[in-house]
């Protein structure tokens, strides 16, 4: 039943109305921003991205992403490692607030941090200045790509059973060369994954960034709030032209995730998607 | 009521699952098909039932033409390996499916569900969930389900393998007298030997896609047609011999042949041993059957009602292969290095080719 | 052999205080990333007593905009529900030209910034283009600075959660349940109804909840696309960014803490519906 061709007639009314809903919903912007971003040509868009502020907005956007990602990655196993395999009360409750960032609102995690860091805010006298500055940037971009290193690796973590770890324990190993030699390799491609999902998540972060970054221009300005900021100054060939790098930043991400996908698949490791 | 194939093959790619396989099925018979793994018994199966298409020839179920029937309107019931039961359904409700499908009133079919529950042993089990469930269970119930429309064709596709031993011995009996009890045609599709024995009436024998015979447990264990056949059903002792006139000349002894091998005359032949039909003894005279040689045992097994023994005979390539019933033991008390007698009793002639 | 055993010949011979160790990282790590934030809002929130509170959640502008987000995303769920699951039994069950193509992608939405998203669609349905020009024209819709822009950046963010839950749910399914339908005499459509689609219903409910609060927190698309015209177009995610440029903290507490409340709400909903379904 699986990867039939299909030779009745219904089966094809609903590929066709999946494929008209499919293309018009995911297709047919992606032509649009194509067209649009060249439509007086190439160099016009060449120009755009070469731009000063345009160029320094992307190295912030690289920054921060890369950052979070490392520190999700690294933090992230440890967290999926302690929900699989470990048993405490309340552990429930942990696992359900690993799904938070997914759905709180990216302008509410930046006022948040206002809250706490403002000028007026509850720890104002913070050492470090989290308001308005990179580091606070940083802390809201690992806050809304959290979950998905985490959310890979569990499922892994899961199925590969302890008997493992324990064949190894017993073969003398210690728990970090069991760690490193037995287990990582077996979800390094979940790991890998994640840090894809985290990557894409981290670069697209706008809302909570431009609340706590205040998006001063060429000290926190990311690609997105230059992209805002170019549409506010009617710039609209320098917002499209970030537009469309961001994007084959993007689907170019969206390539790896499908190869790695794939690949998992072929392999038999089950990859489980972030929604789980 | 019967089944009928006649030259059904199936390839996948180049590679032949199934060849021109033709077979008759005689109403009310438990007909078990008997094959290794990767005989293509199960895709065979499968194709009775409408659940993989066939690439050539046709299925008869009652002398109507299924061949080209999807498996809902075939009147088959079905047993998966797996047992496949409704997960979110309770037992009652899975047996209760195909009625419903059927559009058979519910006080009817309470009743059907009931009676089916009472048949495979499970009365008061009707609402439990299959993970409630033991292997065994669910199997009963997956046969119930199957029965539920009364199908004229029952079909089975190793519907044992994923139990246990116990379980399985006891299944074996309650399959037969539920298929006996309501003289339903059925097919079941294995690779256990015992378990054909067992079932059938009669058994056909499936290797690489081919059929290679068919018959009674006892015919094609005592006289099979092919080499196949005779290894894959029991222990056997083979060896090469030839047929001149009347007489089996083997090494440098001759036995008279068998009745009804003529059509092997001036042939190169197989003696077929059966490892009960070997005899030791340890004085040539008290040898019942015919003198084979004497040779040294090579080890005694026990195998708790009976002793196994290998004996190295010279000129002979393998051993052979000797069953002793506990008496007999007692009374040879044989060790491994003792010279012994052998002789058989009985034996069948199987082509060589 | 007389050795006595060393001391590591115990199962487990990592200190004790490693796995504490860990367990402590972790449960920090979640605690002032996530569960630190969620509080401090609602003490924002609630901080002028509860009459400022509810005045503040009832203010037009609010109500409007709470309102909007609500009904916008739960369209979204429902249409995206149905057409993610469609699109992932279309995708496990049949080979068709294109089939590649659509599998790779769907995760679009996932690796595009939202920002990205919304001028996509500005770019798609503004007034000045082809297809908003015709729309707004001729049958007097207007997607973009409207309710249809915001509906549409939600399904096409939405889109991948649905199927992507289902997907693996529907690969899993025992054939032989779907055969020994066949067998007993239903329909392809009767054996979806009663076989398939009770066991992929709490993906797709997972998955459309999901999707639902993400799309309730959604921000910069819906910057974009919908103009954020109070009482019109502004959602509450954009409402609250408008309340704390203009340095109302109040307003904007008290917004954030309804839109946190459902958000949570249903998080739960779907962690519930996840560790409920438990049809092998």
């Amino acid at each position: 039943m699986r990867d039939k061709p299909v030779r009745t007639f219904w089966p094809w009314l609903l590929i066709g109305a999946v494929l008209l809903y499919a293309g018009l919903l995911l297709i047919a912007p992606i032509a649009a921003v194509i067209g649009g971003a060249f439509e007086d040509g190439i160099e016009p868009v060449l120009q755009a991205i070469a731009a000063p502020d345009a160029l320094v907005a992307l190295r912030l956007t690289f920054v921060l992403a890369i950052s979070a990602s490392v520190i999700n990655a690294v933090l992230g196993i440890i967290v999926a490692w302690v929900l699989v395999r470990h048993r405490f009360p309340g552990k429930w409750f942990f696992n359900a607030l690993v799904d938070l960032p997914f759905v709180v609102s990216p302008v509410i995690v930046g006022y948040v941090m206002i809250v706490l860091f403002g000028r007026t805010g509850w720890l104002q006298n913070f050492p470090i200045q989290l308001a308005f500055s990179l580091p606070g940037m940083l802390v809201v971009t690992v806050f809304v790509s959290l979950p998905f290193v985490i959310r890979e690796v569990m499922p892994v973590l899961a199925s590969l059973t302890q008997e493992q770890e324990e064949a190894a324990y017993t073969l003398g190993a210690s728990f970090r060369t069991t760690f490193f030699r037995i287990v990582f390799p077996a979800i390094r491609h979940g790991i890998i994954y994640g840090v894809v999902l985290t990557l894409a998540r981290a670069l697209g972060e706008f809302g909570a960034v431009a609340v706590i970054g205040g998006g001063v221009q060429g000290v926190t300005e990311t690609a997105t709030i230059y992209i805002y900021r170019s549409l506010h100054d009617r710039n609209d060939v320098g917002a499209y032209s970030m537009a469309i790098t961001l994007g084959l930043v993007s689907v170019g991400i969206l390539v790896v995730m499908n190869w790695l996908r794939r690949d998992s698949h072929e392999k038999g490791t089950q990859h489980v998607h972030p929604t789980e | 009521m019967s089944i009928l194939l006649n030259n059904v093959s199936k390839n996948y790619g180049t590679q032949n699952i199934v060849r021109d396989f033709s077979l008759e099925i005689e109403s009310g018979e438990l007909f078990v098909l008997l094959g290794p793994s990767g005989s293509g018994k199960s895709t065979l199966l499968r194709m009775i039932a409408g659940l993989t298409p066939l690439d050539t020839g046709e299925i008869y179920l009652n002398e109507r033409d299924v061949t080209a029937l999807p498996p809902q309107k075939r009147g088959i019931g079905f047993v998966f390996q797996n047992y496949s039961l409704f997960q979110h359904m309770t037992a009652a409700q899975n047996i209760a499916f195909g009625l419903e499908i059927q559009k058979v009133p519910k006080p009817e079919r309470d009743a059907r569900v009931n009676e089916l529950l009472g048949l495979i042993g499970m009365a008061d089990l009707g609402n439990r969930m299959p993970s409630q469930l033991s292997g065994g269970q669910q199997q009963r119930v997956a046969v119930a389900r199957a029965l539920a429309q009364r199908p004229e064709v029952l079909l089975l596709d190793e519907p044992f393998g994923a139990l246990d031993v116990k379980i399985r011995a006891q299944l074996r009996q309650n399959l037969r007298e539920i298929q006996q009890q309501l003289n339903v045609t059925a097919i079941l599709v294995t690779h256990d030997q015992d378990e054909a024995f067992e079932l059938a009436d009669r058994i056909g024998v499936i290797d690489g896609g081919k059929l290679l015979e068919v018959g009674s447990p006892y015919q094609l264990y005592r006289k099979p047609q092919h080499r196949f056949t005779a290894t894959f059903l029991g222990s056997v002792n083979l060896l090469a011999a030839q047929r001149n006139g009347t007489t089996i000349h083997l090494g440098d002894k001759q036995l008279p042949a068998p009745p009804q091998t003529d059509h092997l005359a001036g042939k190169s032949v197989e003696m077929m041993l059966r490892p009960e039909s070997v005899e030791i003894a340890l004085a040539p005279d008290n040898l019942n059957g015919y003198f084979l040689g004497s040779g040294v045992v090579e080890s005694i097994a026990f195998a708790g009602a009976l002793e196994r023994a290998t004996i190295r005979l010279p000129d002979w390539e393998q051993p052979v292969q000797a069953l002793l019933n506990p008496d007999k033991a007692r009374e040879l008390n044989i060790r491994p290095g003792d010279r012994v007698y052998v002789g058989v009793r009985d034996f069948h002639l199987l082509p060589l080719n | 052999m007389q050795a006595a055993l060393p001391a590591k010949a115990a199962a487990r011979p990592h200190l004790p205080f490693g796995e504490w160790g860990l367990r402590a990282a972790a449960i920090t790590y979640l605690i002032v990333m996530i569960a630190i934030p969620v509080i401090v809002i609602n003490i924002e929130g609630l901080r002028g007593g509860l009459e400022l509170f509810i005045t503040d959640i009832t203010r037009p502008a609010a109500l409007s905009a709470l309102w909007l987000s609500v009904w916008t995303a739960a369209v979204m769920a429902v249409v995206n529900t149905i057409m993610g699951t469609l699109t992932a039994y279309v995708l496990v069950n049949y080979r068709f030209p294109g089939k590649r193509l659509l599998d790779s992608i769907i995760d679009l939405p996932f690796a595009i910034p939202t920002l990205v998203t919304g001028v996509m669609l500005v770019l798609l349905y503004g007034p000045q283009t082809l297809v908003g020009g015709f729309l707004d024209q001729q049958l007097g819709i207007r997607v973009l600075f409207a309710p249809p822009g915001i509906i549409l950046a939600l399904l096409f963010l939405g889109y991948p959660f649905v199927i992507r839950a289902v997907q693996p749910v529907l690969e899993g399914l025992d054939l032989n349940q779907q055969e020994a339908a066949f067998t007993l005499g239903a329909s392809n459509w009767l054996t979806f109804r009663r076989v398939v689609l009770p066991a992929i219903f709490p993906a797709m409910i997972t998955g459309g909840l999901l999707g639902f609060a993400r799309a309730l927190g959604e921000f910069g698309s819906i910057v974009i696309v919908s103009g954020n015209i109070p009482m019109r177009s502004q959602t509450a995610a954009v409402y609250i960014f408008g309340q704390v440029e203009g340095g109302n903290m109040g307003a904007a507490s008290s917004v954030s803490v309804i839109l946190l409340l459902v958000s949570l709400v249903v998080t739960l909903g779907v962690d519930y519906v996840y560790r409920r379904k438990s049809y092998a």
